[in-house]
């Protein structure tokens, strides 16, 4: 059958606006490509943070009902009370339906030893206590990796990504540009037939997902607005005063006042958390912040959960802390802050029920596929037309390996993230370090094996290598900790059940990759290619 | 569960949109359906959408309705492309 022509390939009339376009989305995509990869998978993975981090606690105990939160906040009030005594402020995050602990953190004031006077803790809801638990990082490396990276100053990696995320701006509006029969090819799949099917496999990911990537990719640039472009905020905010005003316009904490210097003991936070209660429902209370605590000017805001509403704009209500009169209701912010509010809202998508994180998830999923499909396909595209398919030029040999570091190499590495969680000893000295630098080691690993091995057998074998990892992540769970997936699943915890099930499905997933790939022979196009015969023939039999 | 229905309105339009093309009829149908049919489908397809997106924002408000569409739909037209592959490769 005679190939088709290709909507990206050049056309004998000259150079149009599809053809300009075609370019610049090959070549954005190819230079931010990696980069972007990386950020959507882990970006898609951490929409499941505060479960990956409860599985990689495994000490705080599964809590199938969540207690109650005015009670609790009271318990964890008490406890950091004898724990900081006096302290300038804390703040703590009460247990919802994806957290199992109360997590605070405080400011020790100036007679601390610690030279940052910065404490942290995990409690357990039940009996207010901490709770020791190995240290780790959690989910929450993920997220942090997907927007700033690591061992680069955080300002560094937010303007790299920030970068990328232009790129994927310039990416998917050029793709659209080039991609001419978004309608006409709305639902068509060419099975087997090469260059061809990658090209449909991406046009499907990117088109049924357009409007979810345009929305992550444009308000993943709001989150971090003010750091890109700062001047219109610097021009109109000069003052401290004015500065700590817009700090407070956008966080939900509150600003420690000057102490008055006297002594009063905090009223109760259970009456507090009770009334933000009436106004905002059982479990809309998401977290409570107190300053000054133990003078007589201490106050203390109680802030509302972000579920069900689509906003990070804080709403909070705020008490004086000595009696526990309400002081103050901020359930509004102004409108350019409320749009920030909601821009950011919809790109962390903690407002989610369920069912929508996992329509989150699987879309992200998608997107992860489609930067993975686009950046497999410039190499897909490229060998057909290598004049010597065995020995190709330097800079393809580069985009091939590192496509395979980048896509099979990544798994590989987050996997080895949560395996590390499981193995490193508790007392392990920076022991949640260790478990990042383990994800570095193992992805530069992955990144030397793609680059000695023959680029096919380097893909079998790290996909292969992700699938064993993931496939076998729930037994070294089932050996290392008392909540093997059998227990879970009859306890009801479906956090620990699902974080397993979750690793054998993807595991099924790289399976099929991986056969799918040792099965594949790479096709020649003989229109195309300038190849002799004779070397077309070695390459079929290969 | 009031996922459900809004989930299945786009999965039963976008059924419908694909069935509307020349190219799947020829694949699923092995011929072209009459232009009335067509355009019967077409519109179907649509009026689906259409309403499952005005049964999120009753249900949500625009801001939450319109992202849980955008996943909706994202979903739903895949799964109507598996399908088709899936069926496809059958034939095949």
């Amino acid at each position: 059958m005679k190939p088709e022509p290709l909507d990206d390939e050049p056309r004998l009339t000259g150079r149009g606006i599809r053809q300009s376009m075609s370019d610049l989305h090959t070549w954005a995509g190819l230079l931010f490509g990696w980069i972007l990869f990386a950020m959507f998978l882990t970006g898609t993975v951490a929409y499941f943070k505060d479960e990956l981090s409860q599985w990689m606690r495994p000490e705080l105990p599964f809590q199938a009902q969540i207690p109650d939160r005015a009670a609790v906040a009271q318990r964890v009030a008490d406890e950091l009370n004898s724990l900081v005594p006096g302290s300038p402020q804390w703040s703590m995050r009460l247990p919802d339906a994806r957290n199992n602990s109360v997590y605070a953190f405080w400011r020790t004031g100036t007679r601390a030893p610690d030279r940052r006077g910065f404490g942290e803790g995990h409690f357990d809801p039940v009996t207010g206590k901490t709770v020791s638990s190995r240290e780790t990082q959690g989910g929450d490396f993920f997220l942090r990796f997907h927007f700033q990276f690591h061992y680069m100053s955080a300002l560094w990696g937010r303007w790299l990504a920030g970068a990328a995320a232009m790129f994927m701006l310039v990416a998917i509006v050029s793709g659209v540009i080039t991609h001419k029969k978004i309608f006409t090819d709305f639902f068509t799949f060419r099975w087997g037939k090469g260059q061809r099917s990658w090209l449909d496999a991406h046009n499907a990911l990117s088109v049924f997902g357009l409007p979810f990537h345009f929305m992550i990719t444009y308000t993943g640039l709001v989150t971090l607005m003010a750091m890109y472009v700062p001047w219109g905020e610097r021009a109109a905010i000069k003052t401290p005063a004015e500065r700590g005003q817009l700090a407070a316009e956008l966080s939900a904490f509150i600003q420690p006042g000057r102490p008055s210097g006297q002594a009063a003991p905090l009223a109760s936070v259970e009456d507090m958390v009770r009334q933000a209660q009436e106004r905002w429902g059982r479990d809309g209370v998401g977290r409570v912040t107190a300053v000054n605590v133990g003078d007589a000017a201490a106050r203390v805001a109680v802030s509302r959960g972000e579920v069900g509403r689509v906003s990070m704009s804080p709403q909070l209500l705020e008490f004086e802390g000595t009696t526990g009169k309400l002081l103050s209701v901020r359930e509004s912010v102004g409108p350019a802050a409320e749009v920030r509010g909601v821009l950011y809202g919809l790109h962390l998508g903690r407002f989610s029920d369920t069912v929508t994180r996992w329509l989150y998830f699987l879309v992200s999923f998608a997107g992860t596929a489609m930067v993975g499909t686009g950046i497999v396909m410039w190499t897909v595209k490229r060998r057909s037309k290598l004049p010597d398919p065995e020995r190709p030029y330097l800079g393809f040999r580069l985009v091939e390996r590192l496509n395979i570091a980048s896509v099979a190499g990544l798994s590989i590495a987050m996997t080895a993230y949560l395996w590390a969680n499981r193995l490193l000893p508790h007392g392990l000295p920076g022991r949640a370090d260790w478990e990042i630098h383990g994800f570095f080691l193992v992805w530069a690993a992955a990144l030397a094996h793609a680059l000695l091995r023959p680029a096919k057998k380097a893909w079998i074998e790290q996909l292969w290598t992700a699938a064993a990892l993931l496939a076998l992540l729930p037994v070294l769970n089932a050996l290392t900790t008392a909540r093997p997936l059998w227990r879970s699943l009859a306890e009801g915890d479906w956090i620990f059940a699902g974080v397993d099930l979750m690793c054998l499905a993807l595991a099924a997933l790289y399976v099929a990759l991986a056969l799918r790939t040792a099965r594949h022979k790479p096709r020649t196009r003989p229109a195309r290619s300038a190849a002799p015969v004779g070397a077309r023939l070695a390459q079929e039999g290969a | 569960m009031k996922h459900f229905l809004p989930f299945a309105l786009c999965l039963v339009g976008f059924a419908s949109l694909a069935l509307a093309t020349d190219r799947q009829q020829h694949v699923v149908f092995r011929r072209a359906l009459p232009a009335a049919t067509s355009t019967s489908l077409r519109v179907a397809g649509w009026l689906g959408l259409l309403l499952a997106l005005a049964a999120l924002v009753a249900w949500q408000g625009w801001s939450l309705g319109l992202v849980m569409f955008s996943g909706h739909t994202s979903l739903a037209a895949g799964l109507v492309l598996l399908a088709l592959i899936g069926r496809g490769r059958l034939q095949a």
